[in-house]
């Protein structure tokens, strides 16, 4: 059997893979480490936490935008106790030209729900088509499924179940266009429960 | 002209009983000076065809046997170098006898710091593959954790659930528990900085 003893050149070329490979690993340890900067962990840490982006945690201009929005309801609260639905309609408009900071979820929230309840203050004072079109609108600019895109459907549906009352109330003509309206209900309404039981589903798998 | 030297080995064999002749008897002394000579390394320059072959199976049959020694002399050396590296010191003469753990261990060198090297290297690339984030592995920002998810800006579902039908209107008390929910968060973040916003 002939044995061939390796160069200095082959022993030469694998120590020098060894040594880049290793250079590799080190490198790419150090780009999984977090920098420096960031963000302390304080006392109220848990297990569920993440490194946060600058615009990630919760800011002053959050805060100020929330704080905006509730001052808002309760202005329209007190105008609906009042029974003034126009004013309370405009100071849940409001609430939907709000700043918020660029990509915070609860912007979506917030508008979703001001919808919602603009929608319904529409829907008191007979304003199907405006309240319509507030719910569409509401849904399209809905990026991700949530609590309160489901209560856009569910206000959808009572939409719906108006003009099938209207619908009836106009006779016998309005038979068909009623039991269409009502169709239409019970699809809205189903959308809502169906995204309901997606996130609570969700929510258990996540605890 | 052939003489009795020379069919030696092509003449007919005699008989084992038969009494040397004293041409064989002057033969077989001859043959043994010329066995002693060569031995003593003064092998002459010329000899018959049958004796150099004589000779030569003469040699063959020594060296099997083992009885073949080196010349005084160089045995001397070997000792003496032996000697020198059991006692640490440098050999005088120049071809130094080699230890035989030391020659093998020249021989294997090469290969185990190649075999090394290359244990070394797969280790390495190993380690990189599985470190390398890819599918099925964990997001290495979710392994590190930093920011506690209460002062973090989020999706407000999993603290107002499910909006009943009943409640769907209800977005006055549902900003108030979004709004005193985020300020905890903020107000536990700002107190963690120090203040600082």
């Amino acid at each position: 059997m002939k044995y061939v003893i390796p160069g200095l050149g082959s022993v030469a070329f694998v120590a020098a893979l060894a040594i880049a490979a290793c250079l590799a690993c080190s490198s790419e340890r150090d780009a999984h480490l977090p920098p420096a900067s960031a963000e302390p962990a304080g006392p109220a840490s848990s297990s569920a936490t993440r490194v946060a982006d600058p615009g990630d945690v919760i800011d002053q201009d959050l805060m100020i935008a929330l704080a905006q929005a509730k001052n808002f309801h309760h202005k329209a609260k007190i105008y609906m106790a009042d029974g003034n639905l126009t004013a309370a309609t405009a100071s849940v408009r409001q609430i939907l030209s709000l700043a918020f900071p660029k990509g915070a979820p609860e912007a979506d929230d917030v508008r979703n729900d001001a919808r919602a309840l603009l929608a319904k203050l529409l829907m008191s004072q007979g304003q199907l088509d405006e309240a319509t079109r507030t719910i569409d609108e509401g849904l399209a600019a809905s990026q991700r499924e949530s609590f309160f895109v489901a209560n856009l459907y569910t206000v959808q549906g009572e939409l719906h179940e108006a003009r099938a009352a209207a619908f009836e109330a106009a006779g016998e003509s309005g038979k068909a266009s009623a039991t269409d309206e009502r169709h239409a209900a019970i699809s809205s309404y189903d959308k809502s429960i169906q995204i309901n039981e997606r996130l609570q589903k969700k929510l258990l798998e996540e605890r | 002209m052939a003489t009795q030297d020379d069919d030696t080995l092509t003449g007919a064999v005699p008989d084992p009983e038969t009494e040397p002749s004293p041409a064989e008897l002057a033969h077989a002394r001859r043959f043994a000076e010329l066995v002693d000579k060569t031995l003593a390394g003064r092998t002459p320059p010329a000899m018959s065809a049958d004796d150099r072959t004589l000779l030569e199976v003469a040699t063959v049959i020594r060296a099997t046997h083992g009885s073949v020694e080196l010349a005084p002399s160089k045995q001397r050396q070997a000792v003496e170098d032996a000697l020198h590296q059991a006692m640490g010191t440098v050999p005088t003469s120049r071809g130094a006898v080699v230890p035989i753990a030391r020659a093998q261990a020249r021989r294997w060198a090469p290969w185990v710091v190649a075999g090394a090297s290359t244990l070394v290297a797969a280790a390495a690339i190993a380690l990189l593959w599985l470190r390398t984030p890819g599918a099925g592995h964990a997001n290495p920002v979710a392994r590190r954790p930093a920011v506690p998810e209460e002062w973090t800006s989020r999706s407000a579902d999993a603290l107002v659930g499910p909006i009943a039908r009943d409640h769907a209107g209800d977005a006055s008390s549902r900003i108030d528990t979004i709004f005193a929910d985020r300020l905890d968060g903020f107000r536990t973040r700002r107190l963690a900085r120090g203040g600082k916003p």
